[in-house]
């Protein structure tokens, strides 16, 4: 099995990750003889050989003719699968365990091939080509993949040879699949003032009491916002400006070096999530190709992304004054 | 058994639709194959053909302990293997049926391949498949023309570098000798009273460019019963061989033996001992590894002893090559043969009508009367018993002491040796000398092959002519002969039941089959048309047939709805849901289901 690591190059394909289960796996080699291939090479060759003792045209022909067809058999599927190029796109951003539709593009004449996308192997799909069509996968790993391996089978027209052949079709744009989160609960602890100005969400759940100040109504304000006896004051309506309620949040340092990083991806995600969800602000700290690093995360998908590309590494320092959550084992 | 290790029920494995159609060609395969088999066996062509093709239907769609595929393909292997041991074996002129059994083979092998691929979804959204009538044809086509293209390369280069034109074949034993046929064993005597048994079974093949009579033996002395051959014709020579060459010295006066045109024929022997060297007239060279020997009238035949310890005959699968050397005479120049005299030797020994009764003598003399030529006198002769006797071999064996007289004047029925002899005694009572000849009509040219097929019911007798300057010539009167109305059978209607009994039980059987099936047919045929009347039984059908071919066949007590969301979650297509919302709607609501929705329905199926 290759090494996880091995899967978030650049250079990175689909595969599935340890320990998960794949359908079948796929094809070292070339092709399958099958049943119909060694019928036909018995017959060939009885028949040559019988009817070149004997003499015998009639005897030869049958031979030759089961010889032929074995020939054919043989070529037939290799020169069809030998023209046939493959294109995928996928979506840009999933999580493990979700179903991807991978399009799938295949150019080359062909009367009848199967396809497959490996990592983990899928079901084979039939199609005539070329064609274009929607390949159902699930992503079984987490990562960035640059790659999607696609393997094409025919066995047509006289099912003596099944030809496989295992396409690395580069992605137009890599697929970011991100751990699943695992269930946890939000973390809401006081974040500095000043992560405010980031763009970060606030947290709009409750707020405070505290006046601020007030200025002249612009249209859209609330009415419950006007104040009137200074508005009676100045003649003019002036609206009430409170206090912002304090931010919350947390600080993730997810560090992978333990023995079961999707584990700690995958908590790491449920905690990420759940903060998100309840309005809270996420830092997120990882390490990652180019080494340490560390941001406030606007949503779940850049929450995904940034844990997509984790590695094992040092971890970054989290920004001061934020409650730190360190995810490991 | 705990809970953890008990086994899934699974459901009855059934044959996919999708490999019905392969039934059809797989049984025309078999169908040949049993055809050719029977014959071999002298079984009737329809038991085999029945019998392959049962078998094949039986294996392809009842047999559901095998996947469908591999049963298919073992079922093809055995029909291969025995087309190719009886094209090896039976040497017989059904080859066509081994093209029949090729391309239904083909044919086969496509589909069955096919069905296979289909059993695997469709590519969402991606192409279909091309029609299997299409890729059949188009896949036939070029295989056909690979094949032609290799077999004319190949087969004769095969068989020219590695065919042989001598082969010893199996040393005949003494059982093989004692239950030859005696059209087969050489022999002095020949007997006019015993009815020939004349079977399909086959002889020999031979390669030659046209056909001839091939002869065996030849007798000039007939005693009433039998021919026999003059005191020292039935003394042989043993002939000397260069390699594996014997040349046949040529009969004395025959020109033609001596100087003719070469005809070259390679004879296949298919049956288990055969003791003459059968050739067109006359023999020159032998190419054979066994001894030969030749009688004074030209009769070649393997020794009878084995003092050579090369066997005493050629027995199955030998092979030998003669050249042959005849006149082509014209019409014109058999009429001119006249202008020579007859050698002295000749005319003693074949021209002398002892044998012919005053009968024999006196008619002979009324049907050549006014003829000038030889020529002209053997046809009057012909002419006279094709509109006087009829061929049958069914006719009285004789019991009077001459066979030809009691043949001409009283039953006018008979076989060959008796119209034969009949020519040589009339032609003899004309002065003309003559012989008899027994040996093998030229049989059925093989259609695939171009070899001819000869059989034991090919066994023939016929006159040879002498002709001054040309030397012997052939004559078949029964060729001039008109069958008998009962030559296939003596008339009993219980003979011919009897003879065709295999078939008839065949007959029978498949009609009982038929009758027995009907109300099953009939049903079928009720569902079907319960089906297309309506709607949602007709779209459940559909629905079905998609599932069958992405391998989720509706369980029984499934309903519509839910097998079509089983369907949906299996093809990863919401919309099929839909389709069950509508058959469920259709079928269970006072009004059916609106007509928006079966359309919707019915173009979520046709887009599957």
């Amino acid at each position: 099995m290759t090494d996880p690591a091995d899967a978030r190059g650049p250079g990175a394909v689909l595969r599935p990750a340890p320990g998960t289960a794949t359908a079948t796996a796929p094809h070292p080699g070339p092709g399958d003889l099958t049943l119909t291939s060694i019928v036909l090479f018995t017959l060939g060759a009885y028949g040559v050989a019988a009817g070149a003792a004997t003499g015998q045209e009639a005897v030869v022909a049958v031979g030759v003719f089961a010889f032929t067809l074995f020939l054919v058999g043989l070529v037939w599927p290799i020169m069809t699968i030998a023209r046939i190029d493959v294109a995928v796109v996928a979506p840009t951003d999933s999580r493990v365990g979700e179903k991807v539709d991978l399009r799938v593009t295949v150019t080359g004449r062909a009367a009848r091939i199967d396809l497959r996308v490996l990592d983990p192997a899928g079901d084979w799909w039939r199609t005539a080509s070329p064609a274009e069509g929607v390949v159902p996968h699930v992503a079984m790993r987490r990562g960035v993949f640059h790659y999607v391996r696609v393997q094409l089978r025919s066995s047509a027209p006289l099912g003596v040879f099944v030809r496989t052949r295992t396409i690395r079709v580069r992605l137009p744009a890599p697929i970011t699949v991100a751990p699943r989160p695992a269930a946890a609960a939000p973390v809401l602890e006081s974040v500095p003032d000043d992560h405010r100005a980031l763009g970060a969400p606030l947290l709009v759940r409750g707020g405070t009491d505290a006046v601020r100040a007030v200025r002249p109504y612009v249209s859209g304000d609330p009415a419950r916002l006007v104040h009137w006896p200074t508005s009676a004051r100045r003649g003019e309506l002036v609206v009430r400006e409170y206090e912002p309620p304090p931010a919350l949040g947390v600080a993730l340092l997810v560090d992978l070096r333990g023995p079961r990083p999707e584990a700690i991806a995958s908590r790491a995600a449920g905690i990420g999530v759940a903060t998100l969800k309840a309005g809270g602000i996420v830092w997120c700290g990882t390490c990652d190709d180019a080494g340490p690093a560390g941001e406030i995360v606007s949503d779940e998908r850049e929450l995904g992304r940034q844990l997509a590309r984790a590695i094992a590494g040092p971890m970054p320092e989290p920004p001061p004054g934020w409650f730190v959550e360190v995810v490991h084992l | 058994m705990s809970a953890d290790t008990r086994r899934p029920l699974r459901p009855t494995r059934q044959v996919a639709t999708q490999f019905h159609v392969v039934a059809i060609p797989a049984a025309i395969a078999l169908a040949a194959v049993g055809a050719i088999a029977a014959e071999h066996v002298h079984l009737p062509w329809i038991v085999g053909a029945a019998g392959g093709a049962i078998a094949a239907l039986l294996t392809v769609l009842a047999l559901p302990s095998l996947p469908t595929r591999r049963a298919t393909i073992v079922l093809l292997g055995i029909g291969g293997l025995g087309a190719l041991r009886h094209a090896s074996f039976a040497g017989n002129d059904r080859s066509w049926l081994l093209v029949v059994w090729a391309a239904a083979t083909l044919v086969t092998l496509v589909l069955v391949d096919r069905a296979d691929a289909e059993t695997s979804p469709a590519l969402a959204g991606g192409a279909p498949l091309p029609s299997r009538t299409y890729e059949t044809l188009r896949v036939s086509a070029i295989v056909a023309l690979v094949v032609a293209v290799a077999a004319v390369a190949l087969v004769p280069t095969v068989t020219a570098r590695l065919g042989r034109h001598v082969w010893p074949g199996l040393v005949p034993n003494i059982g093989n000798i004692m239950n030859a046929p005696t059209s087969l064993r050489a022999s002095n005597h020949l007997d006019l009273t015993t009815r020939p048994e004349l079977t399909d079974a086959v002889v020999f093949t031979v390669d030659a460019s046209h056909a001839d009579f091939w002869r065996g033996e030849t007798y000039d002395v007939y005693n009433g019963s039998s021919w026999t051959r003059s005191a020292g014709s039935d003394e042989p020579t043993v002939l000397d061989r260069d390699g594996n060459t014997v040349t046949v010295l040529p009969a004395p006066n025959d020109v033609g033996a001596a100087n003719g045109t070469d005809f070259r024929q390679t004879f296949h022997i298919e049956t288990a001992y055969s003791g003459v060297v059968f050739a067109a007239p006359s023999p020159h060279t032998v190419e054979t590894d066994k001894t030969i020997e030749e009688l004074p009238d030209g009769t070649v035949r393997a020794a009878t002893n084995d003092q050579f310890g090369d066997g005493i005959g050629f027995g199955k699968g030998a092979v030998y090559t003669v050249v042959s050397r005849s006149m082509q005479p014209t019409e014109a120049s058999l009429r001119a043969a006249d202008a020579q005299p007859v050698p002295a030797a000749i005319r003693q020994q074949y021209a002398d009508p002892a044998g012919a009764s005053p009968q024999v003598q006196q008619l002979a003399k009324a049907i050549t009367a006014g003829r000038p030529t030889t020529f002209d006198k053997i046809k009057a002769i012909e002419a006279w018993m094709g509109e006087h006797t009829q061929y049958s071999l069914n006719a009285p064996t004789s019991s009077s002491t001459d066979v030809v007289t009691d043949f001409l004047f009283h039953t006018k029925l008979g076989w060959c040796e008796q119209i034969a002899s009949s020519l040589v005694l009339l032609a003899r009572s004309a002065g003309i000398p003559a012989r008899l000849v027994t040996g093998f009509a030229p049989g059925s040219a093989d259609a695939l092959t171009g070899r001819f097929v000869v059989r034991e019911k090919d066994a023939h007798a016929w006159a040879e002519v002498f002709f001054p300057g040309i030397g012997w010539q052939g004559f078949d009167p029964t060729a001039s002969v008109p069958l008998a109305g009962d030559a296939h059978s003596n008339g009993s209607w219980l003979e011919t039941a009897r003879h065709h009994a295999v078939a008839f039980a065949v007959v029978i059987a498949l009609l009982a089959l038929l009758i027995g099936a009907t109300p099953e047919l009939r049903a079928a045929a009720r569902r079907r048309r319960a089906r297309r009347a309506s709607w949602s039984a007709s779209t459940l059908h559909r629905l079905e047939r998609i599932g069958r071919k992405a391998g989720r066949a509706r369980a029984p007590a499934e309903t519509p709805r839910e097998y079509a969301r089983a369907l949906a979650e299996r093809l990863r297509d919401d919309r099929l849901v839909t389709v069950g919302e509508a058959l469920d709607r259709d079928a269970y609501s006072s009004g059916g289901a609106p007509h928006d929705d079966r359309a919707a329905a019915e173009a979520v199926l046709t887009s599957l």
